[in-house]
């Protein structure tokens, strides 16, 4: 009796100690969540996600100079690629080819419209002198080759590429790159010196609410009131101004990069870049319509910078009221050009 | 007609004389990272070959790299 009991205990142990046994020795964490060393080593480990609380990005340790190469994970840079390469295209297509339709539809429904003639038909007035001109046109060839270069960082690869091949896209985005780079400058030249000549002729006033209210002689045969620059081409100045000062500011971060802001500015700085870029292009789309095909005789005030006197009677009679008493003896209107300010 | 002119020469004028300013405070990677404890890359040499392809000419390890660089690298250890 005393022997089986013995066994029965023996057994009794040893299946105990082969049930628990195994899960003391995989799991030394107590009920409580601490293990009896004190320690919890799963739970205070340092993973991934513990060092993006720290920092929106990873870094290492690195002997060189180039403190950029110790960047080891930004996970903002994969929010930056999506944009880059699947919304920026799509906003870019949209935005533009949305304009160049809306224009076109534009065009059909309202025509081009025409001067309308008068006795004073035939006299010129003189709208922008040479340096307004001059100002106008170095920022305009600028303006185009950086469109033209800046879609081809967006559209080349998928547009270009595919119709003339590697080689020859390779050599024409490298010369792209050097002129967006190099004309950015006399670029930025040319807007500094139209808001320092244009600036006093671009305060909105309440003739541009009039102007607004009449549907600024788009819409309608009307011609409302305006003074030298309606309440349209004020709109177009301050967007010049205004995104060509934002182009600016990012264009030169870029040129100079990580001269101020880190990888996250310096995709920040692109993402900017190329959405006003997107939309400035779109509003001079319009600009160029309406300055040429889209509007008879205005295109000669960019062009010869004289326009005819019935054409600025009509769109800006204000401004040829101010002109005709400013000059009282008329020099412009017998054909001596003087200046309009 | 020659406002527009004017415009374009100016304009390209402008653009050469920012190539030269740009260029002139460019340098390359082996010279603005390089100490004397660390040596970024081999001037002049790239990971895929003088062609670009990854094929070797026959003449490649008896002439100077292609497209080697000019210019000394920084010595003073800025790290």
């Amino acid at each position: 009796m005393r022997r089986a009991t013995t066994l029965f205990s023996t057994l009794l142990v040893a299946a105990t100690l082969g049930v628990a046994a195994p899960a003391f020795a995989q799991s030394p964490i107590q009920a409580d969540g601490v293990n009896p060393m004190g320690a919890r080593p799963t739970a205070d480990s340092v993973n991934e996600e513990f060092l993006f609380k720290q920092s929106d990005k990873i870094q290492g340790r690195i002997s060189i100079p180039d403190r950029k190469a110790a960047n080891l994970i930004q996970p903002q840079g994969r929010e930056y690629q999506n944009f880059r390469e699947g919304w920026l295209p799509w906003i870019g297509a949209l935005v533009i080819l949305g304009m160049l339709a809306a224009l076109g539809l534009f065009f059909l429904f309202r025509g081009r419209i025409k001067m309308e003639h008068s006795q004073e038909s035939g006299k010129k007035i003189l709208r922008f002198n040479a340096f307004e001109r001059f100002t106008h046109w170095m920022t305009a060839t600028c303006f185009i080759i950086l469109s033209l270069s800046g879609l081809n960082y967006i559209f080349g690869k998928r547009l270009l590429m595919p119709l003339i091949g590697p080689d020859a896209f390779g050599a024409l985005a490298q010369w792209a790159k050097y002129s967006h780079v190099y004309l950015a400058w006399p670029f930025m030249l040319g807007v500094a010196f139209m808001f320092v000549l244009w600036i006093k002729d671009n305060i909105p006033n309440k003739v541009d609410i009039a102007w607004l209210k009449a549907g600024g002689g788009l819409i309608g045969r009307g011609h409302p009131h305006a003074a030298r620059f309606n309440a349209g081409q004020k709109g177009v100045f301050w967007m010049v101004a205004g995104f060509g000062a934002a182009m600016s500011v990012t264009g030169l971060m870029m040129i100079f990069p990580f001269a101020l802001t880190d990888i996250n500015g310096m995709q920040l700085m692109q993402v900017v870049h190329s959405v006003i870029g997107i939309v400035f292009i779109a509003g001079i789309l319009a600009h160029i319509y309406i300055g040429s095909l889209g509007m008879e005789g205005a295109y000669d005030a960019m062009g010869s910078g004289k326009v005819d006197l019935a054409w600025a009677r009509a769109h800006h009679d204000l401004w040829v009221e101010q002109e005709q008493a400013r000059t009282a003896s008329g020099p412009q209107l017998k054909g001596h050009p003087a200046p309009a300010e | 007609m020659k406002a527009f002119a004017a415009a374009v020469i100016a304009a390209v004028t402008l653009g050469v004389l920012a190539m030269f300013a740009l260029t002139s405070s460019q340098k390359f990677a082996y010279q603005a990272f390089a100490t004397s404890g660390a040596r970024v890359s081999e001037p002049g040499t790239n990971l895929v070959g003088p062609r670009w392809n990854g094929a070797p000419r026959p003449d490649e390890f008896e002439s100077e790299p292609h497209g080697k660089a000019e210019g000394e690298g920084s010595s003073p250890k800025r790290s």
